[in-house]
């Protein structure tokens, strides 16, 4: 027996000197399948017992289990040793590059700026109780003309240099003169007044529209969002009320809004409106040189806009003595121009990705 | 319009021009620009010649004495043009000339010389060289040549709006400016002197056209000498922008810059049978005018004309045959109303926007035919000499009744929002010349002043009384909201879904005009029949293109050339179609995303593969779209448009056979008309049907709570077996959830014509956890169906 209980306290002796010198996970596993592994040398030990007294079996037993218990307790702590040697080697092992750029599968999207604007826009009025509304492109000259208070041969029309459509290559060969492509969102106003046919009515009408001048400053085409409010009661007041809360909404808090007597024929009385410059704060002056924006005036020119004329409620259907209403109309490139420091007309429609990739 | 601060002057009391500036804008009349004529001029004096020799160092140049006002200077010179005794301008040491060339005292060639000597051009005032400017003999030595040239003024760009040719004159805005300031006004005189032998018996006039003309006034002066205007009357012209021709037409042109009111001068001594018939041009009949053009006439147009043939275009430009010349004697003056419609007519007609058409067109004042008619005759006989002969020769159809308008002072507040007491707002009104009749609590009727036609209705009153308070002085109030929250419209959610889906997968939005040239838009669609414009830009803007493709196709041919390779572009616009579209819309208009795509698949990096793109990401990309808009099931088919690869190309076709788009690789010769690679990639899909089949709110499903059992499955089939046929028929398997393709391979030991597909098939039941025979038997029997279906051969 004594020889039994001195093959096991070998054991652990040699265990307790060969783990303290391990020196990765590894060769510890491999230490512990070596002494109690189903075929390692504590087992083999034990199959020494067969040989032994009874009486002396369960002294040998305890002894064999404390070995057990110590060799594999010894080899739990070294593992957590090395666990923490190795995790704190990484911790404080060779960083990663962090300017090493990320993985990208996919380059980023882009709205266009126009796209940006407008629907912000309409969110803004989409929040003070406007739905959005829409009408074709190309357009009968009564919706654009006409039924706005601009009659054929009205000198009105000169502000509006049309493109009139070939009749020859339309279907149903209408008029000559009788399609064009709308130079406004305003007829929209009228087909949204005959369409809903009963007050009240407020909407936004974003789009393209089309006036045949083409240099740095005038696009062929370019972008409006009309608003139109009829009801019972609408007043000025609330035309001034409505644009100094988009404009504030879309320029920033401290905007101030100013409105100048001008003509459009469809409202009456008409207005433009001017905003606080955005980019001088409308002190006209910026780094102590003039503002070239506002051209040092500290406003800029952003909004038509105005009563609705009588006789245009009328065209819509509308009783002009019962309901009263307000239209305005703004530019939206000038408004992305603003918003976004951009100089150049043009580039709108170039769509050169190293323009939209900026936005 | 172009006014002048002095002028505007001699009628009323003027604030300094930045305060007059900001008033007009003020109340409408908004002043684009002002420029003050002399600037630069500042040091800049009438200085005379007293002595002049020559340099004694260099032979182009001469030594001159110079008397400005003061001590005299001794100015070394380099032109010859002058002979002592001459008044030239000299620019004083310290003077910065308009040209930015600063004064300074120098030594020329070793002579001392206090300044510079001026040509017109030095002085900004002409291009031409042409040596020293000679003044004026009259003028004071030392006086500022600003002064001296009547330069010392303020010219203010004002932008007349269409319903205001009232203010088309110094007059009128002065009257506008009197009213707002409160100020008396000071009209230019009014008196006339006649003599000799009636008017009328030199001169007949007849209206064949009262509809068109409603009054036609004419005077005589004879005995004129027609030759240049003196200076002031040029200068002033000039100042307004207007070309100094003679002394007759100068003053027709002061009274228009003046007045306001259009007028003609004819020689008399051409006109047949002294006598002068307003009619309408008869078929056939042309006209030279005045600027050189014979023009054949339309029965529409408006004629002035003597007995025998037409002598102007009625308010818009004047014959050749009539024109004052250098012997005219005798000046027929003309001023008449002419109705505004048919004058734009025949403007446009014609292509000709002269002073008096832009005026007529908008509405000249009926009352100032006469006065201005007065004017013009005692400023010709003033200018030329001669005699104006008593009386106005005339006719008159249709005499100005001015418009009467009600206004109720309620209705100012209902339309502004700001109560304006009823007393305010006939002062304001009085002061704009409408005066008040029958006025009570309730409101007053106006009589509208002749040269506010604008004015109309009650409306028109209002805006007259806001226009004088300012908008300022009405509050900031909102509408009372509504009784609804407005949804998104269904085109809008579904165009903000593509966007979102596009952006995701990265692209970037384009936005191009809606013109293209016709044969960018048969390339792409030839059997298309484009919408033409008549008047286009070019004709490479000439119709509006029948799918978006084209300009696509455009910016990425641009972007190469400007070396950008790699993209991703879409567009989300309309199309159009020359068949009438819904709700009276004259043409069809067909919502339609188009997207290509070009280059590599990632952006470039150092992780990035450096792959081209290929038609499977154009496709991804459509799928990105039906599945940001919920559209499901779709079916792709192997069908091509015209600008498609007729191989490379699939079409979508959703629920109910509804079209939606194709998705292809360009057709080599549609890439090779746009300059593009073969490796093109693009597609179009139609905003309508997107939206038909939009699902926008998702179902929820429920998690399901068995688990799944995965199987992959190899098979061989002949090419022609569409990947689709293999998953259907795998997914009849009822206890199939889904079959993926994960695999895809061609080449040895497969045979020529065959491909082998591997797909990992998910097997679930929601009832149970399915056990390895059931999931087996399936198996075994999608084994079986795809060798009886397609022909399929287990892959060993
Ligand atoms: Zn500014």
């Amino acid at each position: 027996m004594a020889d039994l209980l001195a093959q096991l306290e070998a054991l652990a002796a040699a265990a307790r000197g060969e783990v303290a010198a391990a020196a990765d996970p590894r060769s510890l596993e491999d230490l512990r399948v070596r002494f109690l592994g189903k075929k390692g040398e504590i087992p083999a030990v034990l199959r020494g017992m067969g040989a032994l007294a009874p009486a002396e079996r369960p002294r040998v037993g305890e002894v064999a289990n404390r070995v057990r218990d110590e060799i594999e307790a010894l080899v739990d702590a070294a593992r957590g040793r090395l666990e923490a040697a190795r995790l704190e080697a990484e911790l404080s092992g060779a960083p990663v590059d962090p300017t090493l750029p990320g993985r990208r599968l996919l380059p980023r999207g882009h709205r266009h700026p126009i796209t940006r604007a407008t629907e912000e826009i309409a969110a803004i009025f989409g929040r003070l109780g406007y739905e959005v509304a829409s009408g074709p492109e190309v357009e009968l000259d009564w919706y654009n003309f006409e039924a706005l208070n601009m009659p054929a041969d009205h000198p009105a029309r000169d502000m509006q240099d049309t493109f009139y459509v070939d009749a020859a290559s339309l279907q149903g060969a209408p008029r000559e003169g009788a399609v064009l492509l709308r130079t406004h969102t305003s007829p929209v106003q009228i087909r949204a007044m005959l369409g809903r046919g009963r007050p009240p009515i407020r909407i936004v009408c974003p789009g393209r529209v089309y006036r045949s001048d083409y240099d740095q400053t005038h696009s062929p085409m370019f972008h409006q969002v009309e608003g139109l409010c009829v009801d019972e009661g609408i007043t000025f007041a609330d035309l001034k009320g409505t644009l100094a809360a988009f404009a504030r909404a879309f320029f920033g808090p401290g905007t101030r809004t100013r409105f100048r007597p001008s003509y459009f024929p469809f409202v009456e009385p008409g207005a433009e409106v001017d905003v606080s410059c955005s980019i001088c704060g409308g002190t006209g002056r910026r780094d102590g040189r003039r503002c070239g924006t506002c051209k040092e005036t500290g406003w800029l020119e952003v909004l038509g806009a105005g009563m609705v004329h009588p006789r245009v409620l009328a065209n819509g259907g509308l009783d002009p003595a019962r309901v009263t209403g307000f239209a305005f109309g703004m530019g939206v490139e000038r408004l992305a121009m603003l918003r976004h420091g951009i100089d150049d007309l043009r580039l709108y429609f170039e769509n050169d990705l190293r323009f939209l990739e900026q936005f | 319009m172009r006014l002048s601060y002095q002028w505007l002057s001699e009628y009323l009391d003027l604030p300094p021009v930045e305060e007059v500036a900001r008033r007009l804008t003020a109340v409408g009349l908004e002043v684009e620009a002002v420029a003050r004529r002399g600037e630069g001029l500042a040091g800049v004096v009438v200085a005379r010649i007293v002595a002049s020799e020559r340099h004694p160092a260099a032979d182009r140049l001469s030594i001159t004495r110079v008397d400005a006002g003061g001590e005299p200077l001794q100015v070394v010179c380099g032109a010859t043009n002058y002979r002592v005794g001459d008044l030239v301008p000299l620019a004083t040491v310290g003077a910065v000339l308009p040209g930015g060339q600063r004064i300074e005292a120098a030594r020329l060639r070793g002579v001392e010389s206090a300044g510079m000597l001026c040509s017109a051009r030095e002085l900004g005032l002409s291009d031409e060289a042409g040596g020293l400017l000679l003044l004026d003999p009259g003028l004071a030595p030392g006086a500022s040549i600003a002064a001296a040239l009547g330069l010392d003024d303020a010219i203010l760009e004002v932008n007349v709006t269409p319903n205001r040719p009232d203010a088309l004159s110094h007059l009128g805005v002065a009257r506008e400016l009197a009213a707002l300031l409160g100020v008396a006004l000071r009209p230019p005189p009014a008196a006339i002197a006649e003599a000799g032998a009636p008017a009328a018996e030199a001169l007949r006039v007849r209206i064949e056209a009262p509809e068109r003309c409603h009054r036609y006034a004419a005077r005589v002066v004879e005995g004129v000498r027609v030759g240049p205007s003196p200076a002031w009357l040029a200068r002033r012209l000039e100042a307004c922008g207007v070309r100094s021709i003679s002394n007759v037409v100068d003053a027709t042109n002061l009274v228009l810059l003046e007045l306001g009111h259009p007028l003609h001068a004819f020689d008399l001594d051409r006109v047949a049978g002294s006598e002068i018939v307003v009619r309408a041009a008869r078929p056939g009949e042309r006209l030279t005018t005045l600027d050189g053009k014979d023009r054949a006439l339309d029965p529409d147009d408006l004629l002035v004309a003597d007995r025998d043939r037409g002598s102007a275009l009625a308010g818009v430009m004047g014959g050749g045959d009539s024109e004052i010349s250098a012997g005219t004697r005798r000046v027929l003056v003309e001023s008449a109303w002419f109705e505004p419609a048919g004058v734009r007519r025949t403007s446009k007609r014609h292509g000709l926007k002269t002073e008096a058409s832009y005026r007529f067109e908008r509405g000249a004042d009926p009352g100032m035919v006469g006065a201005a008619l007065d004017r013009c005759a005692a400023l010709i006989a003033e200018l030329a000499g001669g005699a104006v002969r008593p009386g106005v020769v005339e006719a008159h159809p249709r005499p100005h009744r001015p418009a009467e308008v009600r206004l109720r002072w309620a209705r100012v507040e209902e339309l502004l929002g700001l109560p304006v007491p009823g007393d305010e707002i006939r002062r304001i009104l009085g002061g704009l010349g409408f005066s008040a009749a029958g006025a009570d609590g309730e409101g007053a009727t106006f009589a509208v002043p002749s040269w506010r036609q604008d004015v109309a209705i009650e409306e028109d009153l209002v805006e007259e009384v806001v226009r004088t308070l300012g908008y300022d002085a009405i509050p900031e109030t909102l509408p009372r909201p509504g009784l609804d929250t407005p949804a998104p419209t269904p085109e809008s959610v579904t165009a903000a879904r593509v966007r979102d889906a596009l952006e995701a997968a990265g692209f970037a939005e384009a936005i191009n005009f809606s013109f293209v040239a016709p044969a960018e838009d048969a390339a792409v669609d030839p059997g298309a029949r484009p919408v033409a414009l008549r008047n286009p830009i070019s004709a490479e803007l000439g119709v509006l293109r029948s799918s978006l493709l084209p300009s696509l196709l455009r910016n990425a041919a641009t972007n190469l050339r400007r070396h950008v390779t790699d993209l991703r572009l879409y567009e989300l616009a309309r199309a159009f179609g020359p068949s009438a579209g819904s709700g009276d819309a004259p043409v069809l208009e067909r919502g339609e995303v188009a997207g290509l795509l070009l280059g590599r698949r990632s952006p470039p990096g150092w992780a990035a593969s450096g792959e081209p793109v290929d038609l499977h990401d154009a496709r991804a990309a459509v799928e990105a779209v039906l599945e940001a808009l919920g559209v499901a099931p779709v079916r792709w088919e192997g069908r091509a448009e015209p600008w498609c690869h007729p191989r490379h190309a699939a079409a979508v076709v959703g629920e109910g056979r509804i079209d939606v788009g194709t998705v292809a690789e360009l057709h080599p010769r549609v890439a090779a008309a746009f300059d593009l690679p073969r490796a093109t990639f693009a597609f179009r899909l139609d905003l309508a049907a997107l939206g038909a089949l939009a699902h926008p709110v998702a179902r929820y499903h429920p998690i399901p709570r068995f688990p799944a059992v995965l199987r992959d499955l190899a098979v061989v089939v002949d090419e022609p077996v569409e990947v689709a046929r293999v998953v259907d028929a795998i997914r009849a398997e009822p206890l199939v959830e889904a079959a993926t393709l994960f695999d895809l391979y061609r080449g040895a030991p497969l045979p020529a014509g065959r491909k082998s597909l591997a797909l990992a098939i998910r097997y679930r039941s929601p009832e149970r956890t399915l056990t390895d025979a059931e999931v087996d038997a399936g198996h075994r029997r999608i084994v079986a169906r795809l060798a009886a279906d397609v022909g399929a051969v287990l892959r060993g």
